[in-house]
């Protein structure tokens, strides 16, 4: 087998001596004989002695080893080869699943050597299906085996097997005693959560495996057998602790560094290697690919559902403090000419639609430079976005309680523009556009489905499904503009509009509270604070401008007053942003947790799904309000708390305030471009459920009960 | 009896810690070494500074060395690289008793027998490198820059099997590294699971 070029040690030659057995279901034994001695002699046995057309059966390898030589489990540790079984099978039969090991032995050698495999014989066996119609009368099967047999010295072998079995209506057991023995020795499942529980976690260079399990108890000899994962470079588990029915297991892993579990076998025993072993299996949890509700296919069908969603944006929680912005504007332009009305309304349009494709222009760019890009409130993950909208929206209420007018836009537009009217055309515009910008972190229902549609498509799609969301936006002021009769219900302008808009100033206060909660939740405190310094500047400066910086006051006084006001805004914005703003941390999630609520991770929610618990995913942030409205008026409501409770739901808290990568992946397998979402894994391998982005008490419910009803029905 | 068989673990447990064999990570210092060839002449990891030096891990009688070694694939290796400067330098770890401890003749008869073109092939039937080094199968390949880094450990290709047919087919990791370190570029593969025979230390 060797080149000529090599003389390897005296006499090591080794060939295959082909036994013939008796033919039928026994099969034929094949020897592989090393230097005079018969080392591994291997074979084809059934469980059968017919094949009954449509009836699973079973044939396994039977590998006995001389005495002192072993051969390998499917994860042989640090030395050796796996026992391999290529099946040859004729028409009509396949395979059923993968080859069945029995726990192997675990062997120290000098050195730390440490690798598993079987001593004496070793039985792996094989599920086949035959067809439900068979025209042959005989079936032969044919698998070619190779295997690396060790003692001091390693030796390859391999066999070409054959077994012949008779077709039959009826058949009758066989090997039924070898069979037996190594079922008793196969891994079995890991049991359900009230018998056993499995947690990995990370620390540095190493994974943890924590069980707990009431049964362990009862074995002094406890191990964990790793079958890691192809690339993986992984060091020998070690029993970290034992306290009664707990055990935990500390693996080193070399790379890669992103292994968050390790599939493999605990096994218990009397003693190690006892032959009463058993064990359970531990297998990588399963994310399925989501079944998203409501799903459809079509790009028109996307486009229709975006435009719907544009128009429920002016629905939404957090657009709420700005419609009464628009609504006031409307009142006010009801004293004017249609004309003027109607170009109100096509310039606020024009605002929605500038910003919409402004924001599909930036996610395009975004998208083809390869980043991980989505919607849905994409910039309040970014605590400068939220502290320039807090300034926007200090200023927008000192406007309207009347501490300064806002002069300097209109010279700017007088020099811009030629007609004096077009100065509102201008402010609907930007009014337009900031309804838009607070509307953004409000994923509606429909709008979510539409755009993670429209994050796999095409630049083309994008922007169209934007301009849909604009035009659905906006439609409900230009159908207004268009038909001014309805405009007339509004209330004529008067002396209550001052009042109207100074109330409407505490409405953006209220804003500017929550803008200040996301901050205060991006960066803590500290955070906050100096964020407040700032915008206190910023009040001042406004002030200023009302007192000082009028058209009417001597240019020496707007002079100073203009000096004065930038230099304050330059200070305070190096001092307070700049230097100590930028300088606090991100607020540790796991503060804002109350209850009974885990903070998610990937692997808490990997580890969870290992021991087939349901795990129902809130993926929330500090600035979603309708986040917020759906954990207050359902998810913490006492009969959904209870009934979570009572079907064992793990509840977990995926926090995207700070735009969290990991989480956004995730998001990104749901097609999700932001969050709600709200998703519960069975706990069984069907894929998980995902829920409405506006919850209700019922649907929750409902959904839970299916958890129990495919429960019973399994 | 139960007491004992928690003993026996715990006493086990110890035992494995003790002998537990820590593998020095890619990027840090290579240990030093200083050894004896199969003509008696020392080398030591010191003196070859300056130079990318490859580390092979052998055993005679091991057939994933034998693959290697029966197809050539091993000596063309050894003949292309110590061709460009590199020191290759083959360790026969096994302890003596043990299956492929070598005498310092026998060493020689390998040499010239199987046509080998290393820089030296190096006895170390105390184990005391491949311990250093963490050395668990044959072959383990390691590459040490010439400033005395680990740049590269694991197997020597990408097909754990003792079938020579497979080397066609499989990525070697080894010249894969070499050729990148030789010219100037980063490692792309630079840590991978050695797959192979154990190296037979001495029973404790």
């Amino acid at each position: 087998m060797l080149g000529s070029r090599m003389k390897p040690a005296p006499g090591s030659v080794f060939r295959l001596a082909i036994c013939l057995s008796i033919l039928g279901f026994l099969g034929r034994a094949e020897a592989q004989v090393y230097q005079g001695k018969e080392l591994v002699k291997a074979e084809l046995l059934a469980d059968t002695n017919a094949i009954v057309p449509g009836k699973n059966f079973t044939v396994g390898l039977l590998l006995r080893m001389a005495p002192g030589w072993h051969t390998y489990w499917k994860a042989p540790g640090d030395a050796g080869l796996p026992t391999e079984l290529k099946w040859n099978l004729p028409p009509g039969l396949r395979t059923i699943g993968g080859l069945q090991w029995p726990i192997p032995l675990k062997t120290n050698d000098p050195g730390d050597i440490q690798t598993y495999g079987y001593e004496d014989e070793v039985f792996l066996t094989q599920e086949i299906r035959p067809g439900a119609k068979i025209d042959d009368s005989r079936l032969t099967l044919s698998a070619e085996a190779n295997w690396l047999v060790c003692e001091k010295i390693c030796i390859p072998g391999s066999a070409n097997l054959q077994m012949e079995l008779p077709v039959s209506t009826t058949s009758a057991s066989a090997n039924a005693e070898l069979f037996a023995r190594y079922r008793q020795l196969l891994a079995q499942n890991w049991p359900d959560s009230k018998t056993a529980t499995a947690n990995w976690s990370r620390a540095n260079s190493e994974l943890r495996l924590k069980v707990t399990s009431a049964t362990l108890s009862k074995y002094p000899a406890v191990d964990f057998y790793p079958i890691p994962p192809e690339n993986a470079i992984i060091g020998h588990p070690q029993i970290g602790a034992r306290a009664p029915g707990e055990v935990s297991f500390r693996i080193p892993v070399e790379s890669p560094k992103t292994l968050s579990a390790i599939p493999g076998l605990l096994v218990f025993a009397e003693r190690p290697n006892g032959t009463d072993r058993a064990a359970w299996e531990l297998e990588l949890p399963t994310v399925a690919p989501p079944r998203v509700l409501g799903h459809a296919r079509r790009v028109i069908s996307f486009l229709f559902f975006g435009f719907i969603g544009g128009f429920i944006l002016n629905l939404m929680p957090c657009v709420l403090p700005v419609i009464s912005l628009k609504i006031f504007g409307f009142i006010q332009q009801a004293g004017q000419s249609r004309q003027k009305i109607l170009r109100s309304g096509v310039a606020f349009a024009a605002g929605i639609f500038a910003w919409f494709t402004a924001l599909a222009l930036v996610l395009i760019g975004l998208k083809i430079a390869g980043r991980d890009v989505t919607w849905g409130g994409f910039q309040f993950t970014n605590p400068y976005f939220v502290l320039l909208l807090s300034v926007i929206v200090l200023v927008f209420a000192l406007n309207l309680f009347g501490v300064f007018e806002i002069s300097l836009p209109q010279r700017l537009s007088r020099g811009l523009l030629a007609s004096s009217e077009r100065k509102d055309d201008l402010g609907s515009f930007f009014q337009g556009m900031f309804a838009t910008v607070l509307a953004t972190p409000c994923t509606a229902p429909f709008l979510g489905t539409a755009l993670g549609f429209a994050f796999t498509q095409s630049p083309a799609v994008i922007l169209s499904m934007f301009l849909v969301i604009a035009a659905g936006m906006s439609a409900p002021y230009l159908l207004l503009c268009a038909q001014p009769a309805w405009l007339r219900f509004l209330p004529q302008p008067g002396r209550w509009m001052l009042r109207l808009k100074e109330v409407m100033g505490f409405l953006l206060l209220a804003t500017l509270l929550f803008l200040l909660y996301v901050l205060g939740a991006q960066r803590g405190v500290a955070g906050l604070i100096w964020a407040s310094c700032f915008l206190l500047i910023v009040s001042v400066v406004c002030w200023m401008k009302g007192a000082f910086l009028t058209p009417g006051a001597p240019a020496k006084t707007r002079l100073i007053a203009a000096i004065t006001m930038s230099i304050l805004l330059v200070l305070s914005g190096v001092y307070f942003i700049d230097k100590q703003f930028r300088a606090t941390r991100y607020a540790a999630k796991e503060v804002r947790l109350q209850g009974d609520w885990q903070a998610f991770t990937p692997e808490r929610l990997q580890a969870e799904l290992n021991q087939h618990h349901p795990v129902f995913v809130d993926f929330t942030a500090a600035w979603c309000l309708t986040c917020k409205f759906n954990e207050q008026s359902v998810l913490e409501n006492p009969v959904v708390r209870a009934a979570f409770q009572r079907h064992g739901v793990t509840k977990m808290k995926a926090d995207w305030t700070n735009g969290d990568p990991q989480i956004t992946k995730l998001l990104q397998q749901f097609r999700r471009p932001g969050v709600p979402l709200y998703v519960l894994y069975s706990g069984r391998s069907d894929k998980p459920i995902v829920f409405p982005e506006l919850l209700t008490k019922g649907i929750v419910l409902e959904k839970l009960e299916t958890l129990s009803a495919s429960v019973v029905a399994k | 009896m139960k007491t004992k068989s928690i003993l026996t673990l715990i006493a086990s447990l110890a035992v494995a810690t003790l002998w537990a064999i820590d593998v020095p990570p890619v990027g840090s210092n290579a240990p030093d070494f200083s050894l004896t060839d199969a003509v008696g002449k020392t080398h030591s990891l010191s003196q070859y500074k300056g130079k990318y030096v490859v580390l092979e891990w052998f055993n005679p009688e091991c057939p994933f060395v034998k693959k290697h070694y029966g197809s050539g694939n091993m000596q063309k290796l050894q003949e292309e690289y110590t061709g460009k400067g590199v020191v290759w330098l083959t360790i026969d770890s096994n302890a003596p008793d043990t299956e492929g401890n070598i005498t310092p003749e026998q060493a020689q008869k390998i040499m010239s027998g199987w046509k080998t073109h290393q820089t030296a092939l190096l006895l170390d039937p105390e184990s005391k490198v491949a311990r250093s080094y963490g050395a668990k199968n044959t072959p383990n390949m390691v590459i040490i820059s010439p400033e005395g880094k680990i740049v590269y450990e694991g197997a020597i290709d990408s097909k754990p099997t003792p079938n020579p047919n497979d080397i066609p087919n499989s990525t070697n990791y080894v010249k894969a590294a070499l050729d990148e370190s030789l010219a100037g570029r980063p490692i792309s593969n630079a840590q991978t699971k050695p797959y192979g025979c154990s190296v037979k230390y001495k029973s404790s």
